[in-house]
């Protein structure tokens, strides 16, 4: 019989894997995971995390990540490594924002001084660190500098939690917009006719206006210089939006969701898919993460006292093993609930998008945070391809 | 521990994603409703949770009544700007029509944190409504989005605060902010579970928030804590019918499953135990634990969890349920 895995052909294949989904399912574990697996099959992977938090690199055992792609080496981190790695690599790195904004519009400069002005600018100073929103943005252009580098075969993209991760899909229109044309306009008075006929037919100073009475001067002010000082980006940001916008939709592009078994979570992920599907894209493998085992009440009328005294020897004292045979009962019959539940959440999604799109992991009794326990986490994900050491 | 909350009238909540702050959102509205208080919670999410968790129809721009006491509401990101616009605009009507203008949509679009200043507005407002203890909230509770953001989230009235300087915004945000920074004013409690990355998180978010807004944490709930499958003592003898069954040459799928499952259990206690103790050491505030409850649904953990922290502990509960 031919192992079901709908992820092992496709990771063979593709140039970008997306990950994505609600919060907290191990989302960024399985981006490692999958970059791992794809590395042991040969291939140059980078997975690349936008989320702000750290775990990437802790799931792949390291301190911390930087905005520079950071080699793994399986070699140390491994005990064998399996032959099928050959020319493989794995390579990790976490979006530091403040940074890629720097780099972008210091390549962008028409001048030298157009950086120091940028980020003389409050706007762009609270843009590129405090405030989100751009971080999406700046995620897909990372994106795109590694994945028309030429070094890596396949990038692995992690996301944030399901609402952030569908306003970064939406991102490089949105980016676009940002630095639309048109409100250039309203905020640079050279652009503006300056009669005053013009001034009242225009509606952008009205707009403007509006917004000076709302926001105050100052903002205005410093929102204009904003646009002005980085309209040389806005040529750069459209033609890298339409390109991204290009690589989402290539055919070596492949969205996964990941989700856990818990039916709210269920909900959102269903929720992701049609989300996906809005945008003309298709989530391609469900990986259902954290999955309680069959664990069955009524196991426990086999697994009884008795069973457990045979087990235990003959020397062992009865009052302690009948005590240990209640507690085992209660609490073994208390998982089997969450694994009842569990397993009717994975009825009720294949019921809806069809058995041959879900990979399930189960539920670790520890945390994922070292390239072996990635190793064997992985191995649920393709199970089609057992790692031969 | 409620005492703590029973003295701020705004209660955030916050954590990652997927630890339970939607649940003990709701838990915590629901307890202090249960005390006899006039609670509304909050969300501020298009996905809704607080519909399925409290069992409730949420209304299109007004509460609407769970239970005796409590009330709850999803303040969406246009109605809250449509409020915020109006308070610098002559009427509703001019207010819808600038949020609708086409150019000012695409500017509050890209504009950053105009979204989020105007939830927290909104949320401030919800606060100062009604003149008698009968229409007023004695608590509004809220579930913030996921941390990475939340820092950024409550920070938001004092970034735009320094940017717009001068203005009837500048100093709406500005009362906002010191609002939020005050303590004794506004509760900021976090989830957090007893993982090592979600552990650490917290410890992060606690730091990060003396940064950003100068205060810190009220409490941290510390979710799911998982029961020891059987009584630590009892831990060698567990050891050995597992071996005993592991060299047994035909114990059944039956026997397996049961060892793997307490097995695995008692790797949940121990870990929950070990991160418990990280949390206690590094954060200056109150951490409170809530068991993990075997439920099958969100609403049922709910009120279990609400039931917990009004201290009715039902020892052995969450097992026999
Ligand atoms: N199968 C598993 N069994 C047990 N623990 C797991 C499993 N998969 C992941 N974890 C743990 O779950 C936690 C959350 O995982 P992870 O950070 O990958 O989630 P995420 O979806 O990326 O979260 P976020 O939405 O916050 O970015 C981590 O502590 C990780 O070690
Ligand atoms: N103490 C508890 N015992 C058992 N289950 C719990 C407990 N607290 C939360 N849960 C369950 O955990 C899951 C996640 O909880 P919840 O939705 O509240 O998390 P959240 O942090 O709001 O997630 P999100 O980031 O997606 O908004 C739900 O299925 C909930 O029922
Ligand atoms: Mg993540
Ligand atoms: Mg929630």
């Amino acid at each position: 019989m031919k192992t079901h895995d709908p992820i092992a052909p496709l990771l063979e294949g593709a140039r970008l894997v997306v990950c994505c989904g609600p919060g907290g399912v191990g989302k960024t574990t399985t981006a490692a995971a999958l970059g791992l697996r794809a590395a042991l099959m040969g291939r140059k992977v980078i997975v690349l995390t936008i989320d702000p938090a750290r775990r990437l690199a802790n799931s792949l055992g390291l301190e911390e990540l930087s905005n520079q792609p950071q080699r793994i080496d399986l070699a140390e981190n491994l005990e064998t490594v399996p032959e099928s790695v050959g020319e493989g690599e794995l390579w990790a790195m976490m979006l530091d924002q403040k940074k890629t904004l720097d780099d972008l519009v210091k390549k962008h400069a028409p001048d030298p001084g157009a950086f120091e002005r940028a980020q003389a600018n409050n706007i762009y100073r609270l843009l590129s660190s405090t405030l989100h929103g751009m971080q999406e943005y700046m995620a897909l252009d990372k994106l795109h500098d590694l994945y028309t580098g030429g070094y890596f075969d396949l990038v692995v993209l992690d996301t944030p939690p399901t609402k952030n991760a569908l306003e970064f899909l939406e991102t490089p229109t949105r980016a676009a917009t940002f630095f639309d044309e048109r409100i250039i306009k309203w905020f640079i008075p050279s652009r503006r006719s300056r009669s005053l006929f013009g001034r009242v037919l225009d509606p952008g100073s009205v707009v403007q206006k509006l917004l000076k009475t709302i926001f105050g001067e100052a903002f205005v002010k410093d929102l204009s210089e904003f646009f002005e000082t980085l309209e040389f980006l806005q040529q750069a940001l459209q033609s890298r939006g339409e390109m991204i916008d290009y690589i989402l939709r290539d055919e070596q592009t492949h969205f996964f969701v990941i989700t856990s078994a818990d039916p709210r979570r269920m909900k959102e992920a269903l929720f992701f898919h049609e989300k996906l599907g809005e945008l003309s894209q298709k989530a391609e493998a469900f990986v259902i993460n954290r999955v309680i085992p069959n664990f069955e009440a009524a196991d426990l009328e086999v697994a009884n006292e008795a069973r457990l005294k045979e087990f235990a020897g003959e020397d062992a004292p009865d009052e302690e093993l009948a005590a240990l045979s209640s507690e085992l009962s209660k609490a073994y019959e208390a998982l089997s609930r969450l694994a009842r539940r569990d397993r009717d959440a994975l009825e009720g999604l294949a019921r809806k998008i069809g058995p041959e799109l879900m990979q399930r992991v189960p539920m670790l009794g520890q945390d994922v945070h070292s390239i072996e326990q990635l190793l064997s986490l992985s191995g649920y994900l393709t199970p089609s391809r057992p790692v031969e050491l | 521990m409620m005492e703590q909350l029973e003295s701020k009238r705004l209660i955030f909540v916050t954590g990652k994603g997927g630890v339970g702050k939607s649940t003990v959102t709701a838990a915590i509205a629901s307890a202090l409703a249960r005390r006899g208080k006039r609670v509304l919670a909050v969300e501020t999410d298009t996905y809704s949770a607080l519909a399925d968790l409290l069992d409730v129809k949420l209304l299109e721009g007004a509460p609407a009544m769970v239970e005796r006491g409590l009330w709850a509401t999803n303040v969406r990101a246009e109605d809250a700007l449509v409020h915020t616009i109006r308070q610098f605009v002559p009427s509703d009507r001019v207010s819808r029509a600038v949020i609708h203008n086409r150019v000012a949509r695409v500017f509050f679009k890209a504009a950053p944190s105009v979204n989020e200043f105007s939830i927290l507005n909104k949320v401030m407002a919800l606060r100062d409504e009604g003149d008698s203890p009968s229409t007023r909230w004695d608590h509004i509770v809220v579930d913030l989005p996921a941390s990475g953001h939340a820092v950024t989230f409550l920070g938001v009235p004092r970034t735009l605060n320094g940017m717009m300087r001068v203005g009837g915004f500048a100093k709406m945000a500005g009362k906002i902010a010191s609002e939020i920074e005050d303590p004794s004013k506004v509760a900021v409690v976090a989830a957090a579970l007893p993982e090592e990355m979600p552990v650490k998180e917290t410890i992060e978010l606690g730091q990060q928030l003396e940064e950003t807004v100068r205060r810190g944490l009220t409490m941290v709930l510390l979710n799911m804590m998982h029961e020891a499958p059987f009584a630590p003592e009892r831990e060698a003898l567990f050891d050995r019918v597992r071996a005993g069954a592991a060299s047994a040459s035909t114990p059944g799928i039956e026997v397996e499953r049961v060892m793997e499952g307490s097995a695995l259990a008692w790797e949940w206690y121990e870990r929950d135990l070990k991160y418990a103790k990280v949390l206690k050491d590094a954060v200056d505030c109150p951490v409170l634990e809530l068991p993990m409850f075997y439920e099958a649904d969100g609403a049922s953990v709910v009120d279990r969890v609400s039931a917990y922290l009004n201290g009715e502990r039902d020892p052995g509960g969450e097992l026999a349920s």
